[in-house]
């Protein structure tokens, strides 16, 4: 799932201030999950809004909301055609993409980010969210008990722990776990250390190189080209 | 709260093989078990609010004689409620009669209009004929009831002693039906069921009661001195002092031989003895008569049977034989064996005979009748073998309770309606739902256990020099948190939204009584017949997805809140505070009263059911309508759950962290828990309040400094 | 053939007595030029810090190039916290070209403890791999399998940590770190002789040479300073409560003490193959530890 969390309210004041009529647009999949831009927090952060306007005295907006399946899929944006109708900018809840299918949806509209978009992530327990993958399309979890290095480590380095680590801790964050010290746990639990021991040389950073497009086999087999 | 992943914990949840009853049309157990089918869960409800007499229209609603079943009815609802899993069921006759004494129902009238032709006869007056008459008239037929005594009221006056249901009760009850325009014809003994016809009465209900004592059948059985319990009691009951002696011998084990008991020890018996051929167990009374008879000295022997009664210089000599429990007979109970040659004898002067009750039905009345000469109706139609001629109560049961009989009453009333309009007898559901399914062990352990109280009763010794009614009401504070007790089952959260839930999980992981759970399709179920309607979850689901049922889902606080501030904008006093305060400790136990009311001027309130209910968006608007302060404020302690106050601070943080990036002091809004050794309430509102007007002072000053 | 000096005294039997120094937040490197004249008769090699704790400063192969102009023996430290491999590659490159051969490969410390938490942290490689790295470049091609106009030769070094509190998984990078080609380590600050004798129980039977980290402390404020803040140290409460003695003013002194004793007894003991003293920021001091300990004349 993907995490983000919500961006200041001074901040969001900052960027809505040019418009007169924002609809701000809550995401019913990742961002209701993750409690970042549910129909709650869209709620939450219209009556905030609201508070701010009227108790400055010169409240000059006017807001709506609503909250659609899942932005990140233009099928699901074609029904916000009439919401959108009269409104200046849309306050976008969803997370990166949604903000930017929003963007490629309704050329003539300014779309603006209501989130910060964190990472890809599970709920450690409720309202607490840890990053598990950086999608670096190279997953070796194979070779780590099925915990990731790239992710769990500050450093995502890949043959042990640096000697920053204390009581099972990382040097950056004493609250973290040594992603390596969990995965020397993990690998001797399962009998397997001696992937531990083999050497891991450098990552290839082509599988990072971005923007990344994957086409489906299917596809390509049917000749349809990759542009 | 915490959840660790690592564990097994979550995923057993899914893994558990539990079948969910999210089906919310259940209805609860208190209810399912009771005769009348009274929305008990409601009124409960209502108490525990301190709207004593929103609660007593809802009980009237279902009963049309309340204050006759807030002292007598047998409350099968207590045996049937889920608190009892818990600890010990919630008081609910007990709060009935609080409801009745305190929502003024004496003064409550009772109008019927006639509009419909065709006369009805009721024979007999006990609880079944007066429910019939009653509901009869609500249906707009003219009503005439025939009562061979001088007084209405049937068993309830002949039978029930006035300690247990006091007569100015019972009086005011009956006087309604003459308010209603029932015709009242005392002192008539119906000798023909075809003379009515011939007087014009198109239906006519035979509700005679059983009046007739059984025989023991013993040798001696007739001698002066020996009188049997019925006839004992109604004596009493019409106004005689029969004269007893000192000791007097009571037979049998059901109610009317410990009626017969205590009413004997208010006559000045100086040694009342109850024979009983069986154990206490085994006892058709009511325990708590039975313990209340021996507190007021009444004997009890058990296993012990009179075979011969003699009468000599003046007393009666009893032969009794002991008895022993053999095997269960047709009625469950282990039949009692006499034990030969254990005979011996004893000298009393009084012997009551108490075993039993049947009908007594005129042979003129041509009905037909059956077992212990009850007689035979349609249990669904309640229509005897005579066209029009309907038959309920004791008459056809044998010796039930009051409330069974009212039941009765209410539904021969509809079933005469129906044969008068040549309906067919529409299926009543009433009493068929199923009742909400037990609670499951997991569930039982984290509900907060919360000790019943019992109404207070007379001291035993202040009791048995006469009549007067022995329990007492709760007062009010008692009454409430008694309510409070109820666990409103099936009243609970549903996943309303299915298409919105994006099964975050929220609901699972924040309930406090793990009830929401993934079922093996990956779909959440909330089972109704577990939730405990606290709301944490209904204010926390991202998705807004789940409501709770009325009154306690989230519109009910938005319309409090839209009120208030509505009302607030009128009066124009500033600066304006809203306080989100717990309407169970407000109106209910009161525990907050004094703090609202110790409130200064511009303090509005908005009773929630429970601050667990209040959502941050709640907050937000109180602020956006120009509240220049908020607080919420809860039960602590005496909050009939756990947790209540993390959950409400937790929100305030959040709130405050919005307010403070919008500019607002962030103590504009304060949380306060009442109890929890905090005597200073009403103090810390005090300050509370300053310190918004000194806000407020403060911008409109430099508002006047800016302009 | 040796590559460096201090690679021949690497393969001989000496007691090897190292020490660092660290560049200057500032282009004024007189302080630090000072601190090498000082000690570069009196040690075998000189550590020059990367950007240590993650705080900018004149850089390593810099300071470096200082030692060596000023006749030292410098160790260049290297991190993989700052540079890409490009970066790395050329800077060795560089090194070589300039006389510095000795490279102390390290990881690095996580941005966030530095003072430019917001920098992006590089981390293309890790120390394992910086060391095959060295052993690429020395077969004369670059990480992209490019052939090399001219090879290096390095002398390559690590670091490890004999006092982690899970020594498991730090043992098994220590054995990776030898296998890519560590001649020498220069541990973490060693603050309990006897995890440094468990550590060279395991460490003996490799061919490589291993010199104890000491750490001078200043005060006791500063000890449980870096137990709060600085990655994998942990200085033991007795230590603290030994410092906490020092009159106010003299807690360098009795730091001071407390180092030489510990080398004093790892030299009497022949403990490991020499000592790496880290006096962090108090480079002046060194001198008097290696007399105290007894170690004048010792080296060079």
């Amino acid at each position: 799932m993907i995490v983000a969390q919500e961006k200041p309210l001074e901040e969001i004041r900052r960027i809505i201030e040019p418009y007169a009529q924002v609809l701000i647009l809550g995401c019913g999949t990742c961002m209701t999950v993750c409690g970042a831009g549910g129909e709650r927090e869209v709620s939450y952060l219209h009556n905030a809004l609201r508070v701010a306007e009227a108790r400055s005295g010169n409240g000059t907006h006017a807001f709506s909301e609503y909250t659609v399946k899942r932005q990140c899929d233009t099928e699901f944006l074609d029904t916000l055609v009439d919401r959108v109708a009269d409104v200046d900018a849309i306050l976008s809840l969803g997370c990166g993409i949604g903000v930017q299918a929003l963007a490629e949806r309704f050329a003539d509209l300014p779309v603006l980010p209501g989130v910060n978009t964190s990472f890809m992530g599970m709920a450690k327990e409720q309202g607490v969210w840890d990053e598990r993958c950086a999608a670096c399309g190279d997953c070796r979890l194979a070779e780590t008990a099925g915990i990731c290095p790239i992710t769990r480590c500050t450093k995502g380095i890949l043959n042990g722990p640096c000697a920053g680590t204390k009581n099972g801790k990382c040097e950056a964050n004493k609250d973290m776990d040594c992603a390596w010290v969990l995965i020397y746990q993990r690998l001797e639990r399962l009998g397997q250390l001696e992937r531990m021991r083999r050497y891991y040389p450098p990552r290839n950073f082509r599988t990072i190189a971005r923007p990344k497009r994957i086409v489906s086999k299917a596809r390509i087999d049917a000749g349809e080209d990759n542009a | 709260m915490s959840l660790d992943m690592t564990e097994d914990r979550g995923s057993a949840w899914v893994r558990q093989a539990r079948k969910p009853s999210p089906d919310h049309s259940l209805v609860p157990p208190c209810q399912a078990a009771c005769p009348l089918h009274m929305d008990i869960r409601e009124y409960v409800d209502l108490l525990a609010q301190g709207r004593t007499m929103e609660a007593l229209h809802v009980i009237r609603e279902g009963n049309p004689f309340p204050a006759i079943c807030a002292y007598v009815c047998t409350h099968p609802c207590e045996d049937a409620c889920r608190r009892g899993e818990v600890d010990k069921p919630v008081a609910i006759r007990a709060l009935k009669r609080f409801a009745v004494d305190f929502g003024g129902d004496r003064v409550t009238r009772v109008e019927a209009r006639t509009d419909q032709d065709d006369k009805i006869a009721v024979v007999g007056s006990g609880p079944a004929g007066l429910a019939c008459a009653y509901y009869l008239r609500k249906l707009g037929y003219p009503v005439t009831v025939f009562e061979a005594h001088s007084q209405l009221g049937g068993m309830m006056r002949v039978g029930i002693p006035q300690y247990r249901l006091p007569r100015d009760v019972l009086d005011t009850e009956v006087h309604r039906l003459t308010q209603m325009g029932v015709e009242i014809r005392t002192s008539t003994r119906v000798v023909s069921l075809d003379l009515l016809c011939e007087m014009g009465y198109k239906a006519v209900f035979v509700t005679i009661g059983a009046h007739q004592s059984l025989r023991m059948g013993i040798e001696g059985e007739e001698s002066p001195g020996v009188i049997d319990g019925a006839t004992f009691l109604r004596e009493v009951n019409l106004g005689l002092q029969p004269s007893l002696g000192e000791s007097v011998a009571v037979v049998g084990g059901g109610n009317v031989a410990i009626d017969a008991a205590r009413t004997a020890v208010r006559l000045a018996a100086k040694r009342v003895t109850v024979l009983y051929r069986r154990t206490r167990a085994e006892m058709p009374a009511s325990p708590v008569e039975v313990q209340q008879a021996e507190e007021e000295g009444v004997n009890f022997e058990f296993l012990v049977a009179p075979t011969a009664v003699k009468r000599r210089n003046g007393l009666i000599s009893v032969t009794s034989v002991r008895m022993e429990l053999g095997e269960p007979d047709a009625s469950g109970r282990r039949r009692p064996v006499p034990i030969s040659g254990s005979e011996f004898q004893r000298e009393y002067d009084a012997l009551i005979a108490a075993i039993g009750q049947s009908p007594q039905t005129p042979e003129d009345f041509g009905l037909r009748v059956g077992k212990g000469s009850t007689i035979q109706v349609d249990p669904l139609t309640l229509t005897t073998n005579r066209a029009g001629v309907f038959a309920g109560g004791d008459a056809v049961t044998g010796p039930a309770t009051v409330t069974e009989a009212l039941a009765t009453g209410r539904l021969a009333a509809s079933r005469i309606d129906d044969y008068l309009h040549h309906r067919y007898p529409a299926v009543v559901s009433e009493g068929r739902d199923s009742p909400l399914g037990a609670l499951l062990p997991e569930t039982i352990e984290v509900i907060k256990k919360m000790s019943r109280s019992e109404p207070p009763t007379l001291p035993a010794d202040a009791r048995t020099k006469d009549f007067a009614q022995l329990e007492l009401v709760y007062d009010w504070e008692v009454a409430t948190n008694e309510a409070r007790r109820c666990l409103r089952c099936g009243m609970g959260a549903e996943i309303l939204f299915q298409d919105k839930c994006a099964t975050c999980l929220t609901c699972v992981r924040v309930c406090p009584y793990h009830v929401p759970y993934v079922d093996a399709s990956g779909t959440i179920q909330i089972p109704a017949d577990q939730c405990q309607a606290c709301g944490i979850c209904v204010a926390e689901c991202p998705a807004r997805a789940i409501v709770l049922r009325k009154p306690h889902d989230r519109r009910h606080i938005s319309e409090e809140l839209d009120h208030v501030l509505r009302s607030a904008a009128e009066t124009r006093s500033k600066p304006t505070i809203v306080g989100f305060c717990c309407q169970y400790g407000l109106y209910g136990t009161g525990a907050l009263a004094g703090f609202w009311r110790g409130a200064k001027a511009g303090v509005w309130i908005v009773p929630v059911l429970c601050v667990a209910k209040v959502e941050p968006d709640h907050i937000l608007r109180a602020f956006e309508a120009g509240a220049e302060g908020v607080f919420i404020a809860g039960c602590g302690e005496h909050c009939s759950r756990e947790n209540t106050a993390q959950w409400v601070q937790q929100r305030v943080e959040k709130v405050r962290s919005t307010l403070e990036q919008i500019g607002l002091e962030p103590d504009r809004l304060q949380a306060f828990v009442s109890g929890d050794g905090n005597t200073d309430l009403v103090g810390e509102l005090d300050r509370f309040s300053d310190r918004i007007g000194t806000l407020y002072l403060t911008s409109m000053i430099l508002q006047e400094v800016g302009s | 053939m040796p590559d460096s000096s201090f690679e021949e005294r690497l393969q001989s039997d000496k007691f090897l007595v190292t020490t660092e120094v660290g560049p200057p937040k500032g282009a004024d490197v007189s302080e630090m030029v000072h601190h090498v004249d000082l000690l570069k008769d009196r040690v075998d090699a000189i550590n020059v810090t990367d950007n240590q704790s993650s705080v900018m400063r004149y850089p390593s192969l810099g300071g470096c190039l200082y030692v060596k102009e000023r006749g030292g023996e410098p160790i260049f430290q290297v991190t993989c916290r700052d540079r890409n491999r490009l970066a790395l590659q050329a800077d060795l490159l560089m090194a070589h070209s300039r006389g510095i051969n000795n490279v102390l490969c390290l990881t690095g410390d996580c941005v966030d403890v530095g003072d430019h938490k917001e920098a992006k942290p590089v981390f293309d490689l890790d120390s394992v791999q910086l060391l095959n790295v060295l052993k690429t470049l020395e077969s004369g091609v670059d990480m992209g399998g490019n052939e090399l106009k001219g090879a290096p030769r390095f002398c390559a070094g690590a670091s490890v940590h004999p006092e982690a509190d899970i020594i498991e998984p730090q043992l098994i990078k220590f054995d990776k770190k030898v296998a890519a080609g560590a001649q020498f380590f220069q541990t973490q600050g060693i603050f309990d002789l006897a995890s440094l004798r468990r550590f060279m129980q395991y460490a003996s039977r490799l061919d490589v040479k291993i010199l104890a980290g000491i750490i001078v402390m200043a005060s006791a404020r500063m000890a449980r300073y870096m137990n709060a803040n600085v990655p994998g140290i942990m200085v033991p409460q007795e230590i603290i409560d030994e410092l906490a003695t020092a009159e106010k003013g003299k807690g360098l002194q009795k730091g001071i003490e407390i180092a030489a004793r510990f080398i004093q007894a790892i030299h009497e003991e022949d403990l490991c193959h020499g000592v790496h003293i880290m006096a962090v920021g108090n480079e002046g001091i060194v001198p008097e530890i290696l007399e105290r300990a007894g170690l004048v004349g010792v080296s060079p």
